[in-house]
């Protein structure tokens, strides 16, 4: 069997509008793409306990919408949602993202998938509009509160409709 | 969400500053002063002056004299709140990322499981 590949992505910050994450898995390119983009596997992964996911909705094609929300353990509610711009399985989704916390925020990402010799590579790319809204992500106070609030919101930045 | 600090106490904002990283990026290879940094970077020996004020009121960097000359260095231990921060993040994401990897198997094991 093959050892698993927990703890490897890489994410960076290649300039001040994007995040990048990378990952390997060791799946064919087309049930990675399924279970990345089809709500019934999606809601078999989707939420990190305590939390639960409370909809998962995806309309995989251009200009279909997709929508999933979670519910925190301490009853928070938050969601993703967003508009598909291209749609090219198994290997390319460009989608908007909203995120319901950030509602002055615009985004576009990227799901890209590439398979060599079993081996499919994932490759997130999530671009901010404008600085103000990656700044969402890094400006931080170093209080407690706010790292455990921006905690939460990263825990869920890698919304499973889109992960 | 608690208030945002000020510019100059918080390590998280002392490097949300393009410029700022540039300087920081120069002080990696070694103490330099204030002139030598001016040549590496496209600003200005005021606007180096001033973000090295704001790097050296959130300690990222520290100064001594040498004669008349002051040199700057990096302190880089004062960038620990960033890898708490980025940690926590990485954490969170794989976290995520290892639970698809973990559903995958399982879904080739009943796939395997029906082939045979």
């Amino acid at each position: 069997m093959t050892p698993d590949r927990h703890r490897s992505a890489v994410i960076t910050f290649p300039n001040e509008l994007e995040v990048v994450i990378t990952r390997e898995f060791d799946a064919p390119i087309a049930l990675v793409f399924d279970v990345l983009r089809k709500p019934e596997h999606v809601s078999k992964w989707g939420a990190t306990p305590p939390d639960r996911m409370t909809e998962c909705s995806i309309d995989l094609r251009v200009g279909g919408n997709y929508r999933s929300s979670f519910v925190t353990g301490d009853g928070t509610v938050f969601s993703f949602s967003g508009i598909y711009l291209e749609v090219e399985p198994p290997v390319r989704t460009v989608e908007t993202w909203h995120f319901n916390c950030w509602p002055d925020v615009e985004a576009v990402e990227t799901m890209e998938l590439q398979e060599r010799d079993g081996v499919t590579t994932f490759n997130w790319r999530l671009v901010f509009r404008d600085k103000a809204g990656r700044d969402h992500m890094t400006g931080f106070d170093g209080q407690q509160d706010s790292l455990d609030e921006i905690e939460d919101i990263l825990r869920s930045l890698l919304d499973p409709s889109r992960a | 969400m608690v208030a945002r600090a000020s510019t100059t106490s918080d390590v998280f904002n002392a490097v949300g500053d393009v410029h700022r990283r540039a300087i920081l990026d120069v002080l990696l290879t070694g103490e330099k002063a204030v002139g030598a940094i001016v040549g590496d970077v496209s600003m200005s020996q005021p606007q180096v002056s001033r973000h090295l004020r704001v790097l050296g009121e959130v300690g990222l960097v520290k100064c001594r004299a040498e004669g008349r000359r002051r040199l700057y260095r990096l302190a880089p231990e004062q960038l620990q709140p960033m890898q708490d921060w980025v940690a926590k993040y990485e954490r969170a994401i794989n976290d995520r990322l290892d639970r698809i990897e973990d559903y995958l198997e399982v879904l080739q094991r009943q796939g395997d499981d029906r082939d045979t």
